[in-house]
């Protein structure tokens, strides 16, 4: 009796603090939307959960491992004990109830994270090897490759893939969802804290499943109307053959592995490209005159850069005014 | 060496390569008089790769000698029943063997061989891994075709993959060892498909290491389409290659289930067999079954990707969470494929060490087939944010959720078992210990991944990476270990050296404490899996690096035990007798065991664990002038 | 054996479930043409299936007492019938993921296909069963000639449908737009028939080895384990077109 007086404190007491270092270790990022609210007050209950069970088992374990260890000399066997019928469908009926209770919490938190507002802003997703482009039909349907969102305010997200399977994930934000080809998926969300976060693809999709990060900024309601009428205005103002060919960059997610800067990413950067010696997997180099960009933009296999993986850049179909604009920004970029 | 190129793996791997030129050279072939290119990046096209890598098998096991007997029965010819091994000494071990106990230690080496491969690419990636951008795995090196980021993603799949088939091989090797052994049987059921499921198994591992060179791939192990149909030939090796290890894992399942039904010793009821023969019949069911749709789906994509048949094609009307639900209706029953024999050598080891009876034996053995059973209805808890139909993921949860109460049941015996016994703490124990720890840190972390809305933000962060090594850990790698060091001296009639193998354990243990914890923390907080390289500004760089320090510490605490397990064949202290003084049958006679097992058939007299019961006994040796045998 | 039988009830046991089956399949047919109802096309191909597996495979052997001498040809064929079994419940999971896949893909619409065609090779490997069903029974006593020719012709019928189905229905599906490449319905009706087609080409080869090694007196009417293997393989293989072929030919609208 002594023995389970003692390990029943002892368990209390490793469960308490195990579940205080625990919650004192700042386990999640912060939370800024409405959503996790839910799953972070669910998730406090299963670190209760945890800890307990966690100290049910080890308290016992670890007593029974030093007091009743063998003395030296002692080549007897223990006391014959079977087993206890009782016993084994309490330890078969208690978690039963402890899964279901957190089986039920568990439905009410989804049910929770999935409320809909009405008023949902909807702002359409297109992720691809790797980048991410958000269209906003509510303001002329404008590409950017930025996320702005206004805080307090559910969003909800169509998402669609051009390519294979990427996941649209910001950890402070806490809900994922998986963006499939040929479905359009769906994600919704209120962001509740000012700032900037990142998307982050979860998804593995290839090469750069890495980098595949774009922006996401809450700001301020007026804030963000104001942003986004400005990308409205640059969109419809934009007559050039440049600006045209730089919202079509955004809209078709070069930019995802073509830097604009000079920095290496996926894809040879187009900084200083037009014009320059490129040199070709076969060998041979080539001058990257408007023809070879013309080519490579439509059949980037045609001539292969060193250095690169033939499978990476996707096909487009594209109008021969889009690519010769696209060249013209090219060009721009010195 | 020359004694090396006359045994089954040298002729083995020769044929493998001959096929694999065959094949290609078939298709290439035809190819040529069709008109179509002949060659690619990698020297032959995609499809002759393909049915030179089939060939390859094929080639391998028809030249390794392992189905020579089959041949002679399709031609009328009769063979002995009993196969004297023709090879002495360690080329026995290469050759092809019908024994069990040979065949056996054949998986466990392999299995060893494949862990030390897979645990090598993971130092490899994670020594990238230890400090944010890319240190020596850049955009601008070249590997096999692959850039730095495409290899880490290839090292990290075939990473998943290799020790899953490592795992796979343990268990098989455990089985075929030791499930005889207790059952008092001569042998497997059918030794030639036993010979067959192990050699089947080295072209597998072959090919799989064929994919890194070729190309590599970049899906992870579970490889979902599209993204595999457009990955470099590497990735159609890499479904060759499990594709025919599951055929080693179904026909090594078949045959343990086989040989618990028929081959007891007399006396040996159900309820009477030793813990772990429940364990291998639960891990068989799964085994024998659900394999056949990770073949499937892996299968489909490979066509998907010869001949455009468009599965998994949305542009074709295909269905890319199809693949989903195909493949995990294998791979999660699969980890408890890992796990079973894992915990049945646990309940196996508590008693001899506890000097207690197994506390609810029965219930123990029904929790296995229980988590079998409701393993095959949970699959879809991999796939909370896939896209699929919503409606299925309360129920998914609710299932999922439940097999939490057969695993409670283990814990709460095994604690009950230990509970005032008499412990001692000898190697194999130690690593029992550590099992059950281990594998409830990653059992308590499943639950709330298997809650859907928690699960919205664990899913593919490092914390599901911290839970499953956690699992492997506790659940296999830990168990096997503690196997390996309890039925050493059975194999070989000497025993590891106690000091290093307490070294092994109290290097590994903290380490890897260490590893997991860190890497759900840093799951939780925003830790993607499967990223080469990861943002600075997330402030992840230190612990990244203890991860990787305490990996190799993992590492070099398992190459200590490589070098006590292989200096100890030869050098270890004798030990002939019943080493941990148990009461199991295959300790009742000395080691190493005789070539046919018992010389004398024994008869099960009483319950396998009734430690402290006086004058109590388990099996009985039936004296020779009574041997019944006609 | 426990369900002993003399050998003309035997035979004329396969003769009526013969009947039952080409009955059932006509039925099929014209359930299919007529009024298209899924659940009576499930009900006959269950009705099928337990037909095929209890009177053809004998699947109660599988319970039967055998000798307690581990080492006696009896014991030996229990535990082989045991493994046959095994390994065809896993392979059952093959053909079972590739319905789970054409269900998932093509719900209840079909491809269009050649309706003659699909029943001729349909009946064409129904009867190839009765004769290797005929055969098994006449080898079981001791009749190895009679063995011999039923599994001739059952050779022959096997390779029949195998070319019925890879040299006259696939290039008739093909030559009208059905190609493996054509979509999710040409993906799945190949694979399906491509996988049936697989193990019926295994079973010819098994065919050969009994019919070869019946030559060389190698079986008696005790003694006869591959037969019976080959036998229950071959069943095993009309089981899968059992379902097959409504789930390709005759369940749900026509696609466009
Ligand atoms: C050996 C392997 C193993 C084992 C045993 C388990 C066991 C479990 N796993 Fe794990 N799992 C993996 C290996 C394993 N897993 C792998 C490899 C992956 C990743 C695959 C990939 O994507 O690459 C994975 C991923 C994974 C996911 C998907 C996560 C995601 O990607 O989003 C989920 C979700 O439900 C899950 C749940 C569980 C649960 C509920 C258990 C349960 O079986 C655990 C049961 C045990 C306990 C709960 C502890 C003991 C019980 C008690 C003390 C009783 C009282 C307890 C309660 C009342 C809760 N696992
Ligand atoms: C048996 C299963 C098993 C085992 C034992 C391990 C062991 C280890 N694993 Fe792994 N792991 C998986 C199964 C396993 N893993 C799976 C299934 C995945 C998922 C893959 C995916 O996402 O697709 C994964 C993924 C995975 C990741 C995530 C990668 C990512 O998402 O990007 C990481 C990261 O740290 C990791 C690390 C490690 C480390 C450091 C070890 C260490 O314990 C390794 C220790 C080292 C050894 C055991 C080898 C020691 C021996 C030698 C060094 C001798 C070498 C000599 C010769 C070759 C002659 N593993
Ligand atoms: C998924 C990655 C990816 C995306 C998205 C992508 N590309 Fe590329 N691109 C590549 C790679 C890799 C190469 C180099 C290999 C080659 O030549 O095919 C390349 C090559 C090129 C080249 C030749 C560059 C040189 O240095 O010679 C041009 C021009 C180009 N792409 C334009 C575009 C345009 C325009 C878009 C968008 C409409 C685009 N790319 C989108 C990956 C991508
Ligand atoms: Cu997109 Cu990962
Ligand atoms: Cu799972």
């Amino acid at each position: 009796m002594r023995h389970f007086v003692v390990v029943g404190i002892l368990v209390i007491v490793m469960a308490v603090l195990t579940y205080v270092g625990l919650d004192s270790a700042g386990l999640m990022p912060v939370e800024a939307s409405a959503q996790s609210v839910s799953i972070d007050w669910l998730w406090n209950w299963q670190i209760v959960a945890i800890s307990f069970l966690f100290a049910l088992i080890v308290v016992p374990m670890a007593y029974s491992m030093v007091i009743f260890r063998r003395r030296k000399g002692d080549i007897t066997d223990a006391e014959h004990v079977e087993g206890n019928t009782t016993l084994e469908i309490t330890w078969t009926v208690i978690p039963l109830f402890i899964v279901l209770t957190f089986a039920y919490m568990g439905a009410y938190s989804l049910g929770e994270t999935r409320r809909v507002d009405p008023n949902a802003m909807v702002i359409k997703v297109k992720a691809q090897q790797f980048t991410w482009t958000f269209e906003y039909p509510e303001y002329g349907g404008f590409f950017s490759n930025e996320l702005h969102l206004p805080v307090d305010r559910q969003v909800v997200l169509k998402m669609e893939s051009s390519d294979v399977i990427h996941s649209f994930w910001v950890p402070e934000f806490r809900v994922k969802q998986d963006v499939v080809p040929g479905r359009v998926t769906e994600y919704r969300i209120t962001p509740t804290l000012i700032g900037s976060y990142k998307v982050r693809c979860a998804e593995i999709c290839g090469t750069s499943h890495s980098y595949m990060e774009n922006a996401i900024i809450v700001e301020d309601e007026s804030v963000f109307t104001a942003w986004a009428s400005e990308q409205e205005t640059i969109m419809l103002a934009s007559q050039t053959p440049e600006s045209l060919g730089k919202i079509l960059t955004v809209k078709n997610g070069c930019v995802g592995c073509h830097s604009i800067d000079g920095t290496q990413l996926t894809a040879p950067t187009w900084f200083g490209l037009y014009g320059s010696d490129v040199p070709l997997a076969d060998g041979t180099t080539v001058v990257a005159d408007d023809a070879y960009l013309a080519e490579s933009i439509l059949n980037s296999t045609a001539k292969l850069v060193e250095g690169f993986s033939p499978t990476t850049m996707p096909a487009y179909t594209l109008t021969d005014v889009e690519v010769a604009n696209l060249i013209a920004y090219i060009k721009t970029l010195k | 060496m020359k004694k090396f190129f006359s045994t089954a793996l040298a002729h083995g791997l020769f044929w493998q390569l001959i096929g694999i030129l065959v094949g290609a050279g078939l298709v290439t072939g035809i190819r040529a008089t069709m008109g179509l290119s002949v060659t690619a990046k990698f020297f032959f096209t995609e499809p002759a790769w393909v049915l030179g890598g089939f060939f390859g098998v094929l080639f391998f096991i028809a030249g390794s000698g392992a189905v020579s007997d089959w041949y002679k029965w399709a031609r009328g010819i009769d063979t002995p029943e009993h196969h004297e091994d023709h090879h002495t000494g360690w080329e026995k071990y290469l050759s092809v063997s019908l024994d069990h106990k040979v065949i056996g230690i054949q998986y466990t080496v392999t299995a060893l061989v494949l862990l030390s491969l897979g645990g090598l690419f993971a130092l490899i990636f994670r020594t990238e891994l230890a400090q944010s951008q890319l240190q020596f795995l850049t955009v601008e090196m070249q590997l096999f075709g692959q850039n730095g980021p495409q290899l880490y993603n290839t090292l990290m799949s075939l990473h998943g993959m290799i020790m899953i088939v490592s795992i796979l091989l343990g268990v098989a090797g455990i089985m075929n060892y030791v499930v005889p052994l207790l059952l008092g049987a001569q042998d497997m059921a059918f030794p030639r498909l036993n010979a067959f499921s192990y050699w089947i198994a080295v072209p597998a591992a072959v090919l799989l290491v064929m994919s890194l060179i070729l190309g590599g791939f970049d899906t992870g192990w579970t490889g979902y389409p599209p993204l595999s149909a457009r990955a470099p030939v590497g990735m159609q090796m890499f479904f060759l290659g499990v594709f025919t290890a599951g055929w080693s894992s179904i026909l090594g399942a078949l045959n343990v289930i086989v040989t618990v039904v028929r081959m007891r010793a007399k006396g040996m009821t159900a309820m009477r067999m030793p813990i772990l023969v429940w364990a291998s019949v639960a891990t068989s069911i799964i085994a024998l079954t659900a394999t056949q749709l990770i073949g499937l789906s892996f299968q489909l994509v490979m066509f998907q990707r010869l001949f455009g048949m468009g599965f998994f094609d949305p542009a074709k009307g295909g269905n890319p969470v199809l693949f989903q639900h195909l493949f995990w209706f294998y791979s999660h029953p699969a980890v408890y494929v890992f796990v079973l024999p894992g915990l049945g050598v646990i309940s196996e080891l508590l008693p001899v060490f506890a000097r207690k009876p197994l506390f609810g034996y029965r219930w123990i053995a029904m929790s296995s087939l229980g988590i079998a059973l409701v393993g095959f209805i949970v699959w879809a808890h991999h796939m909370f944010t896939s896209g699929m139909n919503e409606y299925l993921r309360v129920p998914f949860m609710y299932s999922t959720l439940l097999v939490a109460i057969p695993t409670g049941v283990k814990f709460f015996s095994w604690v009950a078992t230990i509970w005032k016994g008499k412990i001692s703490y000898e190697t194999p124990m130690l690593f029992v210990i550590g099992a059950i720890v281990v594998f409830l840190m990653g059992g308590l972390t499943g639950p709330p991944n298997a809650t859907v809305s928690t699960d919205l933000h664990l899913h593919d962060t490092y914390f599901i990476v911290g839970h499953f090594h956690d699992t492997i850990f506790g659940g296999f790698v830990f168990p096997f270990f503690a196997a390996l060091y309890y039925w050493f001296p059975k194999a070989t009639g000497r025993r590891m050296n106690e000091t290093l193998g307490k070294i092994h354990f109290w290097l590994m243990t903290p380490s890897f404490f260490v590893m997991t914890l860190g890497m759900m923390r840093i799951g939780l907080l925003g830790m993607r899996r499967r990223i080469a390289d990861y943002d600075p500004a997330l402030g992840f760089d230190n612990t990244h690096l203890v991860l990787t320090i305490a990996g190799f510490l993992i590492a070099i605490s398992v190459c200590v035990f490589m070098y006590n397990f292989f200096n100890s064949i030869k050098n270890g202290e004798k030990a002939e007798g019943n080493v941990w003084n148990s009461r199991s049958p295959e300790w009742q006679v000395p080691s190493p065991m005789p070539a046919h097992n018992y010389d004398q058939p024994f008869e099960v007299v009483g319950e396998p664990y009734d430690y402290g019961l006086p004058g109590s006994k388990y099996v009985e040796f039936i004296a020779p002038s009574k041997n019944t045998h006609k | 054996m426990s369900h002993t039988q003399d050998k003309s009830s035997a035979l004329g046991q396969g003769v009526v479930i013969f009947v039952y089956l080409a009955v059932l399949t006509i039925l099929e047919y014209f359930v299919a043409v007529t009024f298209s109802a899924v659940s009576i096309l499930v009900v006959v191909a269950v009705i099928k299936l337990a037909l095929v597996m209890y009177y053809y495979m004998h699947i109660y052997k599988l319970n039967e007492e055998s000798d307690s001498d581990t080492h006696s040809y009896s014991y030996k064929t229990g535990s082989n019938r045991l493994g046959l079994w095994l390994f065809l419940l896993s392979d059952a999971f093959v053909f079972a993921g590739l319905l789970t896949v054409r269900i998932n893909l093509l719900g209840l619409t079909r491809p269009h296909l050649n309706q003659l065609l699909g029943l001729g090779v349909t009946a064409i490997l129904l009867i190839s069963s009765f004769f290797m069903n005929r055969g098994e029974t006449l080898m079981a006593n001791g009749d190895k000639k009679g063995f011999i020719n039923n599994a001739i012709i059952t050779f022959v019928l096997g390779l029949g449908f195998l070319l019925g189905v890879v040299a006259v229905e696939w290039p008739t599906a093909a030559s009208e737009g059905l190609t493996p490449g054509s979509g999710a319905a040409g993906a799945v009706f190949y694979m399906m028939t491509g996988m049936h087609a697989f193990h019926v080409f295994t079973g010819l080869i098994f065919l050969l080895v009994v019919i070869n090694n019946a030559r060389k007196d190698v079986y008696s009417a005790e003694k006869h384990w591959g037969i019976e293997a080959a036998a229950v393989y071959w069943h095993f293989v009309d089981l899968v077109w059992i379902i097959f072929y409504p789930a390709l030919y005759l369940i749900g609208k026509l696609l466009a």
